[in-house]
């Protein structure tokens, strides 16, 4: 073996773990003198073969090339800047706003008298939000956003299925906003970007990400909606909202930190799966558990929430969810109530893969 | 000439021998010799070889017998010969006699002939013998010259030094029609090239001679690849894939393009359907045999080694062929500028150096 040449073999070694090691290092105190022999990458997708492929089934693999390959992006068109222009301009490179397909198509077939769902106004998706992609099966990319002749950006590249808990949250006109676990920011920017926050409140633990948070709005928000009282951006912990603002919200957002799934199977600068970090995975259901219950108690009787993650764990989804209606009845007395997202699912399974056997109770 | 003769024989044992029979109803050599040119001008104008090539060769059984008919079919030749005779009559003769010794059809050596007017008929004679002599048949012999006139021009001494260095390589009979049919330049190329791309495959691959034989012979498109390229696949295959020398020239691997390659191993292991085995040579799954991975059509190989569908390995070749292109040019991966996801990142947290790294099979599993 000593023999064989191995010119070449260390970059495909590299590769071995399935993600090759980044290039851009953001400012580091202390650089590791070797790579990792067993890398965290690796870890995390030796932790989603164990559990989703049980989870899952026959499904797994075609998940798994999906999120071992580049994924698909959005652009949330800025309704801030010349957004005719900018949805126009999209339109001519083949891609869709998928919002409005889906919308019409409903109407289109509750005309025709074939939807058999109702329509109570709490099933509304939130209203102005415009999200282009390309076709299925077209990996063309969005060129990056850039300002536009009004100062601001013109879109927002993000994961397209991330716009799904803005449209599933339903605002309405004068609603007041909470956003309990807001940064980066792309889901608090969409919650803008629907006019219908009275007030928003944008909140993260983390500072350095909520300045993140910051640029986001700077570059996309015109000044005077940033300045006054409309947003209020905060950093503290989000697991003390039922004490500082309880029933004071109509729609309220709990988008938690996870273990973010397809981050973890390329970034693996302080990937949540490296070893170091074990105790920290292991109690995010806990955490998660009890910022959905604090999100729940800072909501009006009659108000709504939406937890969203952005992993497939049903520890980190389902689980979560049951356990805090649980906390809440036996705890506060308070009682919640699972809105049944079929409707939703049908709007937009055009453009999404919905995982059609959700448990919950 | 005798051993020639021999094996001229040994092709020819089991075709009838109409000829002799009809030669023997006409014991008149003049009503023969009249009979046979007749029947000659017949066949030759026939369109395709066939019937004529089983009589040329039941002929060429009988040629110690039938002077006489040879010499009528010779000038049956000549006449239908349309090309200027360069070095008289005799030698065209001598070198077209030959051509039907050796088993070609008359069709056949027409065509021979008037391929390279700038061949002369005794360089073609040299051409072919050595063909002969390395073991292939008048048809494939045929067929690569008419495919690859090129070699005609070939000096005779090249020929034969290139002749010996295959048949020491191995490659003869069989192997070398394979061969010549995807590869006549094994004969024109430089012997240089030949020996690097032998020399590659022993001494740095690591292949035994039996292997490298076998691999010119299966894939002899090798030699037209460049070396580093040919070594790459070579370690793609020993260490991205983990399959062993035998594997690699059992399942004739080295003939696929490296994109082809890439794309089904990748989407395999993407999949989670290929592992690349450990240091032990362990796998948690069993991985599919290469040759159900290179060797079967896309269809069957979607069906049943990757259990998906072509939509999705079409919109995953189009991703690959962007990411090598990427990582090609290997810019920085700040492309994707104005793009956010929720992360979960937290950069006040150190990223220390991983010192706590346990061998890969202590690797405990892990319940969250």
């Amino acid at each position: 073996m000593a023999a064989l040449t191995l010119r070449g073999v260390r970059e495909l070694l590299k590769r071995v773990g399935f993600a090759t090691v980044p290039r851009r290092h953001r400012h580091k105190k202390k650089w590791a003198a070797t790579e990792p022999k067993f890398p965290a990458v690796r870890l995390a997708l030796q932790y989603f073969d164990m559990t989703y492929s049980v989870q899952f089934g026959d499904l797994w693999p075609s998940i798994r090339v999906s999120l071992l390959s580049e994924q698909k992006y959005g652009a949330l068109v800025n309704n801030f800047a010349a957004w005719d222009h900018v949805s126009a301009k999209l339109e001519q490179l083949s891609a869709k706003d998928f919002v409005n397909e889906a919308i019409s198509h409903w109407e289109l077939q509750s005309e025709g008298g074939q939807s058999a769902a109702p329509s109570p106004a709490s099933w509304a998706c939130s209203p102005n939000l415009r999200c282009f992609t390309f076709a299925r099966g077209d990996v063309s990319r969005f060129a990056p956003a850039r300002p536009g002749s009004l100062g601001v950006m013109d879109y927002y590249l993000m994961d397209a299925a991330s716009l799904l808990p803005v449209l599933a949250l339903g605002l309405q006109p004068g609603d007041i906003v909470l956003d309990l676990c807001a940064a980066p920011g792309g889901k608090t920017l969409a919650l803008l970007q629907t006019g219908c926050c009275r007030n928003l409140a944008a909140n993260d633990l983390s500072t350095s990400r909520i300045a993140r948070l910051q640029k986001i709005l700077h570059s996309y928000v015109p000044q005077e909606i940033r300045d006054g009282n409309r947003v209020r951006v905060t950093s503290w912990d989000g697991r003390k909202w039922g004490e500082l603002e309880g029933d004071t919200y109509d729609r309220v957002l709990v988008d938690v930190p996870c273990t973010t799934d397809r981050h973890s199977l390329h970034e693996e600068e302080n990937n949540i799966f490296k070893r170091s970090r074990k105790k920290e995975r292991q109690i995010l259901p806990v955490l998660q558990m009890q910022l959905l219950a604090a999100g729940l108690l800072a909501t009006k009787p009659g108000g709504h929430v939406v937890y969203s993650t952005c992993s497939l764990s049903h520890l980190q989804n389902e689980y979560v969810v049951q356990g805090a209606i649980e906390l809440l009845a036996n705890q506060y007395s308070i009682q919640v109530q699972v809105e049944d997202l079929t409707h939703f699912r049908r709007l937009f399974m055009d453009t999404f893969c919905f995982f059609s056997s959700c448990q919950l109770v | 000439m005798a051993a020639f003769g021999r094996q001229v024989l040994d092709w020819h044992r089991l075709i009838p021998l109409t000829w002799a029979w009809m030669a023997r109803q006409t014991p008149h050599l003049g009503e023969q010799r009249r009979m046979t040119a007749s029947l000659l001008r017949k066949l030759t104008t026939a369109s395709n070889g066939g019937v004529t090539e089983e009589l040329s060769c039941v002929r060429s059984n009988n040629y110690v017998q039938e002077p006489e008919c040879r010499r009528n079919r010779v000038q049956c030749l000549l006449e239908k010969q349309r090309t200027p005779v360069e070095q008289g009559s005799l030698e065209l003769e001598r070198v077209i006699s030959s051509l039907l010794d050796m088993g070609f059809s008359n069709a056949h050596i027409n065509e021979l002939l008037s391929i390279q007017p700038g061949a002369s008929p005794q360089q073609l004679l040299d051409i072919i013998s050595e063909f002969i002599l390395l073991g292939l048949n008048p048809e494939p012999v045929y067929v690569v010259l008419k495919k690859s006139p090129q070699l005609l021009k070939l000096p005779i001494m090249q020929m034969r030094k290139r002749s010996s260095y295959l048949r020491k390589l191995g490659l003869g009979e069989g192997k070398l029609k394979r061969v010549l049919y995807c590869c006549p330049e094994i004969f024109t190329m430089r012997q240089q090239d030949i020996n690097d791309t032998v020399r590659l495959l022993k001494e740095k691959c690591l292949f035994t001679v039996q292997q490298v034989t076998k691999i010119l012979h299966s894939c002899p498109y090798v030699l037209r690849e460049d070396l580093g390229q040919l070594e790459y696949k070579f370690q793609y295959a020993y260490f991205r894939m983990g399959v062993k020398h035998a594997d690699i020239v059992k399942s004739e691997y080295l003939q696929y393009s490296l994109t082809k390659i890439k794309q089904r191993h990748i989407y395999l292991e993407r999949l989670g359907r290929f592992q690349t085995p450990d240091k032990k040579g362990q796998t948690q799954i069993p991985n599919p045999l290469v040759k159900d991975i290179f060797r079967v059509s896309e269809a069957e190989f979607l069906a049943r080694t990757a259990c998906s569908s072509a939509e999705e390995f079409e919109v995953f070749k189009k991703l690959l062929a962007r990411e090598e292109e990427e990582s090609d040019s290997s810019t920085s991966d700040d492309k994707r500028a104005s793009l956010d996801e929720d992360e979960d990142e937290d950069d006040e947290d150190d990223d220390e150096a991983e010192d706590d790294d346990e061998d890969e099979d202590d690797e405990e599993e892990e319940q969250l």
